[in-house]
């Protein structure tokens, strides 16, 4: 049974007179220890299918079911306690909390959850840790660079241990080498946390990272390729 | 809420330019308010005490300096039924209107002083002040203001007396008072009024109704020498204040409009606190905060806000009324600004209102964030 249950979803939204449909009748399954890239041109709606799975936004029509949950029923409240646990966000402009070091940042989806102080401290530790910026805990996102800035973000998505990460654009804000140094941190803890991933990105060598690679064509998704992990050529 | 703490006040911290103009407008009005508020609570208590104490005074007089009634009616009013002691006591006041420093002589058998009222006798001896005829004992508040000691002379209009004493009373508004000899006040130049007095305390046995006894007095003197109006003293004191009572009243707007004003601050500060942080907002809720925690977050931010504002108004109020030793009087009664717990307890407790109150519209805004959109912008 596939993790991520995707069934006939259509996302539409009113732009002044023009009711816009970035998402059309999209179906889709995701097992679980995927890693699915997504990718298109601006504006087919990549991002908002992801928002649709990270429970974000709620489609027109159609269901997400993700575990056996069918998210796409739960009332707002419930949606954000359902994220909290289950969802990890890497965002595209890291989009850290300015007033909070990058340990408090990391520790700022645990607070949701009944963590003793004990454990939360060591969460953060082992997520700090898995970025290598443990020696960077106390600094403040001004203070950092815009690739370790990431790497504070990636923390906090992986630092609550959630069944999916899903991931913005991880690296449409960086240069070419630190994107390089961000896709290969993804892929690392891709294979060391054994999570579900789903990015979305415009770059067709960080697609090309992912097992399987999805690219969404005027609201349809298409499936491009299928190949094992961290190899470059497809399987099926 | 003791997790988010650093989130909290990091964030009040990031704008301190801000969050500082805020707690110290939210200073401001609750120092006024405090102000206002101690002036009607200092009315409160002389208006509200207890009824078996009375005032006889003459009828159809309403200064202290026109009521002259007959010394010797205290043996008259002595032998009615429920009276338990009387006290002739003639007042002089260097100001019947209403004034920020009034300064007012009782002149009162010395040896009934200590007898009828309940001084702590802060420096000096009774001694010293039942021996000598120009001797008097000062209000601590009047003793602060003039900046009076033991020994010190000082004159007001024709008086002049020496300091013997000064007595500290648990109503505050008898510190504005200055109690002398009755004969002293009686001869002093200008006066001559031996063998009158300007009004009679009269002390009910608590078992009487003290309106009958009142009424008795009254009926007593219709027909005598000079007629009386008695009342108690609650209400003398209130019918006294009268032109003031109204001012006060009006004065009561003005701190619900420092109310007013601080909701309002409190609020657009929050506001634009709210709006600079949409994204972040949306960030929150994208981690999975509820739109009921992010409403707490901001609520808390503007009660934080508000409180500490309200910390700082109320304590510099307490210390400016409980050094500054001010009051406001009429017709030789007087209104001490004072501070007290209850004064201290409305204010901090208005602020948290305020707070709370302010807060709400934007939180509300917080936490109906759209997600998406917000993270677009």
């Amino acid at each position: 049974m596939p993790l991520i249950e995707i069934r006939n979803l259509t996302k539409q939204f009113r732009k002044g007179d023009d009711v816009i449909t970035p998402l059309r009748d999209v179906n889709l399954d995701i097992d679980e220890r995927d890693f699915v890239s997504l990718m298109g041109p601006s504006g087919t709606g990549k991002s908002t299918l992801l928002n649709q799975i990270a429970g974000i936004d709620r489609p027109t029509e159609g269901t997400i079911t993700v575990n056996g949950l069918e998210i796409t029923q739960l009332s707002r409240r419930r949606l954000a306690h359902w994220r909290a646990e289950h969802v990890g966000y890497i965002f595209q402009t890291h989009n850290l909390i300015p007033v909070l070091t990058a340990y408090e940042n990391v520790e700022l989806p645990l607070l949701l959850l009944p963590f003793t102080r004990a454990e939360r401290r060591r969460r953060v530790q082992v997520a700090m840790e898995a970025v290598d910026l443990l020696d960077r805990a106390g600094h403040y996102p001004r203070q950092l660079s815009g690739g370790q800035e990431q790497r504070v973000g990636i923390a906090r998505a992986i630092v609550t241990d959630p069944t999916v990460v899903v991931a913005d654009e991880p690296t449409g804000d960086l240069d070419p080498v630190t994107s390089a140094q961000i896709l290969d941190l993804l892929q690392r803890l891709k294979s060391e946390l054994h999570t579900t991933l789903l990015m979305v990105t415009h770059d067709i060598e960080a697609a090309a990272i992912a097992e399987r690679q999805l690219r969404l064509d005027d609201g349809r998704l298409v499936e491009s390729a299928v190949h094992a992990a961290g190899q470059g050529e497809p399987v099926c | 809420m003791l997790k988010f703490a650093p989130y909290l006040l990091k964030t009040l911290w990031r704008h301190r330019v801000r969050t500082g103009l805020t707690v110290s407008g939210s200073a401001v009005a609750l120092f006024v308010f405090c102000f206002v508020d101690s002036v009607q609570e200092g009315l409160h208590r002389i208006t509200t005490q207890s009824d078996s104490t009375l005032v006889v005074f003459q009828a159809n007089k309403f200064c202290p300096a026109t009521s002259h009634l007959p010394q010797d009616y205290d043996q008259i009013i002595k032998t009615m039924d429920g009276v338990r002691d009387v006290v002739p006591i003639q007042v002089f006041t260097n100001n019947c209107r209403a004034s920020l420093d009034v300064v007012v002589f009782y002149g009162v058998l010395p040896e009934q002083v200590q007898k009828v009222r309940n001084f702590d006798l802060i420096t000096g001896s009774w001694g010293e002040f039942e021996n000598n005829q120009d001797a008097g004992i000062v209000g601590k508040s009047v003793a602060d203001r003039r900046q009076l000691k033991i020994g010190d002379r000082f004159s007001v209009g024709d008086v002049t007396v020496t300091v013997a004493g000064i007595f500290a009373s648990e109503s505050r508004s008898e510190e504005n008072y200055v109690y002398t000899h009755l004969d002293f006040l009686q001869r002093t130049r200008g006066l001559d009024l031996v063998g009158t007095v300007t009004q009679h305390e009269v002390f009910v046995d608590p078992t009487f109704d003290a309106l009958k006894v009142a009424s008795q007095i009254d009926d007593r003197f219709r027909a005598g020498p000079v007629e009386t109006d008695t009342r108690s003293k609650g209400a003398f004191q209130a019918s006294s204040l009268a032109d003031l009572v109204e001012l006060i009243e009006l004065a009561h707007y003005l701190g619900y409009a420092c109310i007013g004003l601080m909701i309002v601050l409190v609020s657009t500060t929050t506001f634009m606190a709210v709006q600079d942080r949409i994204k972040e907002h949306a960030v929150l809720q994208t981690l999975g905060y509820t739109g009921l925690r992010v409403f707490s977050l901001v609520l808390t931010e503007s009660t934080l806000m508000s409180l500490l504002g309200g910390l700082v108004g109320v304590s510099l109020a307490m210390l400016t009324l409980a050094s500054a030793g001010l009051s406001v009087g009429a017709e030789a009664v007087s209104i001490a600004f004072a501070p007290s717990v209850s004064l201290a307890v409305s204010g901090i407790v208005s602020s948290l209102v305020i707070g709370v109150a302010a807060g709400i519209l934007p939180a509300f805004q917080a936490a109906r964030t759209e997600i998406v959109l917000a993270l677009r912008d």
